[in-house]
């Protein structure tokens, strides 16, 4: 059989210096070293997301899987318009995660889960190999927001509950809970922004 | 919903955390709204430096994932790759809208895949028994380039490109009914061409490619038209 060249003109040692566009360009034309760069560069952040709001190692594992997977098949969702490569993987590992802890399935085994999950999920900040420095700034800039902000922003994102059910949870009135999470959001831009951290958009 | 009741919910609908009904609302707004699609990245931008404890991920995650995507080249299937769909925008002008970006950007839009190069080899030579004799010059030619044209729901037409020539394997679209045509259009500079009419029922093509960053194949009313409206159904840009 004939072989026939790759019209895609990059060759694999210059996928470690590729620009995320770029890399998600060459999983568009199935190049597998691509999406393995894709991994290198973001799966642990997916997974430390995935494991903080599944709070199991093994559903985290299944939602690095389907989101990797689905960058795969679907690489051309990607809008590098709207945002940046990680910020789209985390949104979708979000999303996938929050809907598995939402089902019914997973509220049955919840309570088990977060006894031994919390252990065994590997949200652990002795061992984080990415940047440290970055980690620190944003811990500042998230505990620099008003509380009830803080605390509304974190119960949903890290623990995947509907502004409602976080209103429930504070016993506050829904349209606050709502407003401050918006507020907070912008607020923490603002911090990252004023720490040096690009927020791009 | 009021558009401020919208953006209220921008923050709690960027951090997955409204109800699906709420969710669909502020989907349906977004497609409009720049201004609240904007306001949703940013919140996501954000949102994604909660979740920077990049502890890293499990090495042997990577294996189940390589493995999944070494499965046989028909359990994968072809996306869709025109994400102008569904918009009010004409096509045409989002191809020559598209051809001025960044090059990443237009990939992103009419991806060209350069993937499973046997499976597409196998349909080339298929559709050798009704080609001309160029095409299987072409194919045994290795300086070659070979791409699809794909659109929505699997449509696939492969395109082999040899110096100038391209041959299109346009026998992979279904038969028309009599009175329609396939046309074919390619993108030269920020002019949408007409390059050839294909027929209700076309096999192999060959035309002059130089100078076109972008082909399109759309369905329209024989003998074809000068200016198409319709939205192609299969696309594809040349490297």
């Amino acid at each position: 059989m004939t072989t026939v060249p790759n019209t895609g003109g990059m060759r694999p040692d210059d996928l470690t210096i590729a620009s995320d566009a770029a890399l998600v360009v060459a999983i568009g034309r199935w190049r597998q070293d691509a999406l393995a760069e894709a991994y290198r560069r973001h799966a642990g952040a997916v997974f430390a997301l995935a494991s903080r709001v599944t709070g199991t190692r093994a559903l985290a594992e299944d939602v690095v899987q389907e989101v990797f997977l689905r960058l795969w098949h679907d690489a051309d969702r990607f809008d590098p318009a709207r945002g940046s490569l990680r910020s789209w993987l985390l949104a979708q590992t979000h999303g996938r995660a929050v809907d598995l802890v939402r089902s019914e399935s997973a509220r049955k085994g919840r309570e088990e889960r977060e006894h031994r999950g919390r252990a065994e999920a590997g949200y652990d900040l002795e061992h984080e190999v990415w940047d440290l420095a970055v980690a620190d700034q944003v811990r500042d800039a998230l505990e620099a927001l008003p509380e009830a902000e803080r605390q509304a922003i974190e119960l949903a994102y890290y623990r995947g509950l509907t502004y409602r059910e976080v209103a429930a949870v504070l016993d506050q009135p829904e349209g606050t809970v709502k407003s401050r999470i918006r507020a907070g959001l912008r607020r923490l831009r603002d911090g990252l922004r004023d720490a040096g951290l690009e927020v791009t958009t | 919903m009021t558009h401020d009741e919208l953006q209220e919910l921008l923050g709690a609908y960027a951090l997955d955390a409204v109800e699906p009904h709420e969710a669909a609302a502020v989907e349906d707004h977004l497609r409009s709204c720049p201004r609240c699609r904007a306001e949703v990245a940013d919140h996501r931008e954000t949102a994604a430096y909660l979740a920077h404890a990049g502890a890293e991920a499990p090495p042997a995650l990577w294996d189940r994932i390589a493995g999944a995507i070494d499965a046989p080249a028909g359990a994968v299937p072809l996306a869709p790759r025109f994400a102008g769909r569904g918009s009010q925008r004409r096509w045409a002008t989002a191809l020559v809208a598209v051809a001025g970006a960044a090059a990443a950007a237009v990939i992103v839009v009419l991806g060209v895949q350069v993937r499973d190069q046997e499976r597409r080899m196998d349909e080339m030579e298929a559709a050798l028994a009704v080609a001309d004799r160029g095409l299987a010059a072409a194919m045994a030619d290795p300086a070659a380039v070979m791409m699809d044209l794909v659109g929505d729901g699997g449509t696939h037409v492969p395109v082999v490109i040899s110096g100038r020539t391209a041959w299109l394997q346009a026998g992979t679209l279904p038969a028309l009914a009599p009175g329609r045509t396939y046309q074919l259009w390619g993108l030269a500079g920020e002019d949408l061409v007409s390059v050839a009419v294909l027929g209700h029922d076309p096999g192999v093509v060959s035309f002059d490619v130089a100078g076109y960053s972008l082909l399109a194949i759309t369905e329209e009313v024989a003998p074809g038209v000068v200016r198409s409206e319709n939205e192609p159904v299969a696309a594809g840009r040349l490297a």
